[in-house]
């Protein structure tokens, strides 16, 4: 069993052009479409005073996530309006702003917000300076230092927080596309590393393996354990990438999204197989590959989130495709937060299609002579 | 040393192998000889314990092989007809997995796999991915990972299929020479005649599930002792020359080809100068009309009235 994993890890290490793909692909896809957050909106902003540029106002801005300010002229920025490059522009006063609204969307609201935010500080930090009796630049760090360390550790904290009922519907962009697009293009992945037992089979690779001391049940477990592995390395360098590289918290709970894929990623495998035993040759496979996955992603929830599907039918078919368990157990740690006992049910519904579609592929694999 | 009985298989309402009897002694070249569907491949399938036959028996040893086949498996290599190799790795890569799973290791392990290249011609090319290769020496790699564990017994199903002229009598001088210097016991299914001429010690021939001729190479040829093939070569024919053929009494048997046509005749009986008036009446012009020593071919189409690669 060892040399056949050996052999596999090889050829993958030879030729790993099919999995980068795929992952490159997931990646991709929940970047574009997911709103991760890397992109961010420009804002053209201006000051007759120049010492805004280096003002708190401006130190402020710059934290916003949602907003790049761009400093500039007043007439450049009156341009990039006029052109459409930018939606709204800001020009900024010492006591007060302006915007030039071009295109009137709900980024204005919100960056309304952000930059009022900024001067409500600035006016805040002024009224304490005046209260203290900060004149002088160093009376005014000392008070502003004694500020921020008692903001550090204050003597009460307000949490807010609301509520919502069992049934309530959350959507999250970036988990969407994400869970989506991850799930999606996995079965892609594990199914062309099932595909060869089909080709080696027919090819009198198995035959050769048979004859020898190894055993049938070894060749097996050996293609599965590296299946499974090349479909959980795909969605763990996916999933690291999002956690390390754009920043998606999973909530917290990281390691349990992790632990979670287990069940999904060996359901697949073993839908794989079971498909795997039902074709006759690569061909066929590779045919009934794409609209087996297609349809699981739009009837599972992956291409968008099954709550907003009404049909019946479609609901009854989702029941029995381990994609929408798949993002039901996702959604659950990362947006919903459930605790992992309220899980139990979809892990066990994949465990569950895991077993039977491998035990019935492996049965119909070996009476078909596949 | 190995007996096949009364093995017949049966795939759904096809019979593939009927009732076939065969035995293989230590040290032979056996040809198994038929035409593509003769059940050469589903009979070296049994043989080889991959398959259960439907009725017969395997022994090997005076053992039944069919419910416990690990003492036959043990000492036979099989050669496919496909090539059963891994493309993506190299040579030496490949004949490392299929040493490691007749549990090969070590120094033990490298000095089969120099010896085994060496014996296929591919010490050079050891370092280079298989998919690179051209069909002939995948081929020759093919046989050399079924004889890595030094089988006693080496099965192998049409070997030569799909490659050049000169890996083919590379092939062929290869098994030969294992045979002599290793004593090895060959199992060689072609539809090449030629080749199992050249090989063979005793040659077994089927055609559509059955065992038609078995023998050596002299006895199968006897049966064609009473009778001589005439080819006769023109550019064109008409229905009128190979009707009259036809309806010659002597005329045992008329094969039309392109430009050929092979007749059998008792061997007492000469033709030649009745071959050239029928041509003559029907206004056909002759290029030949030769007089061959009976072949395994002529034998082939004598006891089915086709030809081998028909």
């Amino acid at each position: 069993m060892i040399g056949i994993l050996q052999a596999k890890f090889k050829m993958f290490l030879r030729n790993p052009w099919t999995f980068m793909l795929f992952t490159g692909m997931s990646i991709g896809f929940a970047l574009i479409l997911g709103g991760s957050g890397l992109t961010t909106i420009s804002v053209p902003v201006y000051s007759e005073n120049e010492e805004m540029q280096q003002s708190f106002i401006s130190e402020k801005l710059e934290e916003s996530d949602a907003f790049t300010f761009n400093w500039m002229t007043e007439d450049e920025l009156k341009d990039e309006i006029a052109n459409g490059r930018a939606e709204i522009g800001v020009i900024l006063l010492e006591h007060d702003y302006r915007f030039i609204v071009g295109v009137d969307s709900p980024n204005r609201s919100m960056l309304e917000q952000t930059v009022r935010g900024a001067y409500v500080e600035k006016f805040q930090q002024d009224n304490i300076l005046a209260a203290a009796n900060a004149t002088t630049d160093a009376e005014k760090e000392t008070v502003l230092e004694n500020l921020q360390e008692t903001m550090e550790s204050p003597v009460f904290e307000m949490n807010r927080s609301s509520f919502r009922s069992a049934d309530t519907f959350v959507y999250d962009d970036t988990f969407q596309r994400l869970f989506g697009f991850t799930l999606f293009f996995v079965i892609y992945t594990i199914a062309y590393n099932v595909l060869p037992i089909l080709v080696e089979k027919k090819d009198g690779l198995w035959d050769r393996v048979i004859l020898s001391p190894v055993k049938k049940w070894e060749m097996y477990v050996a293609n599965l354990i590296y299946s499974f592995f090349e479909g959980y390395l795909q969605v763990l360098i996916i999933f690291l990438i999002f956690r390390y590289w754009v920043g998606v918290d999973f909530h917290g709970r990281f390691l349990e999204t992790l632990l979670v894929l287990i069940p999904y990623v060996f359901s697949i495998v073993a839908l794989s197989i079971f498909i795997t035993a039902l074709v006759k040759n690569a061909q066929a496979f590779n045919a009934i590959i794409p609209i087996i996955s297609v349809s699981m992603a739009m009837i599972g929830g992956a291409y968008w989130p099954i709550e907003i599907v009404e049909s019946e039918f479609l609901l009854a078919l989702s029941k029995i495709n381990p994609l929408t368990y798949g993002m039901e157990v996702l959604n659950g740690i990362a947006v919903y937060g459930y605790p992992l006992e309220e899980l139990v049910f979809p892990i066990s519904i994949l465990l569950l299609m895991g077993v039977v579609l491998m035990g019935v592929g492996i049965h119909l694999m070996e009476r078909r002579h596949v | 040393m190995l007996e096949l009985v009364d093995l017949s298989k049966k795939f759904k309402q096809n019979d593939a192998v009927k009732n076939l009897n065969m035995f293989i002694e230590k040290g032979e070249i056996i040809g198994l000889l038929g035409p593509n569907g003769a059940g050469k491949s589903t009979a070296i399938s049994m043989l080889s314990s991959l398959i259960e036959p439907t009725k017969g028996d395997v022994r090997f040893r005076n053992k039944s092989m069919i419910k416990h086949p690990a003492p036959l498996r043990n000492v036979i290599g099989v050669v496919p007809q496909e090539i059963a190799l891994y493309e993506d790795l190299t040579a030496e890569e490949n004949m490392q997995f299929f040493g490691k799973i007749y549990r090969l290791r070590g120094i033990q392990l490298k000095k089969k796999i120099d010896e085994v290249l060496e014996q296929i011609g591919l010490t050079d090319r050891r370092k280079d991915i298989v998919k690179t290769f051209s069909g002939g020496m995948k081929r020759r790699l093919n046989i050399g990972v079924a004889m890595l564990h030094d089988p006693e017994i080496i099965i192998m199903d049409e070997p030569t299929v799909g490659i050049d002229p000169q890996s083919r009598n590379y092939i062929l001088e290869t098994v030969k020479r294992l045979n002599k210097e290793k004593q090895m016991t060959v199992l060689y299914t072609s539809h090449y005649m030629e080749e199992v001429e050249f090989l063979c010690d005793r040659i077994y021939i089927m055609d559509k599930g059955n065992l038609i001729a078995s023998g050596t190479k002299d006895e199968i040829k006897r049966i064609l002792s009473a009778e001589k093939t005439i080819s006769i070569q023109a550019d064109r024919w008409n229905d009128e020359f190979i009707e009259e053929l036809k309806q010659n009494p002597t005329v045992n048997r008329v094969t039309v080809g392109e430009k050929e046509i092979t007749i059998i005749i008792p061997r007492e009986v000469n033709m030649f100068a009745a071959i050239i008036k029928m041509a003559e009446n029907a206004d056909v012009e002759l290029n030949s009309v030769d007089v061959q020593t009976p072949t395994l071919e002529d034998v082939f189409l004598h006891l089915t009235g086709r030809a081998l690669r028909d």
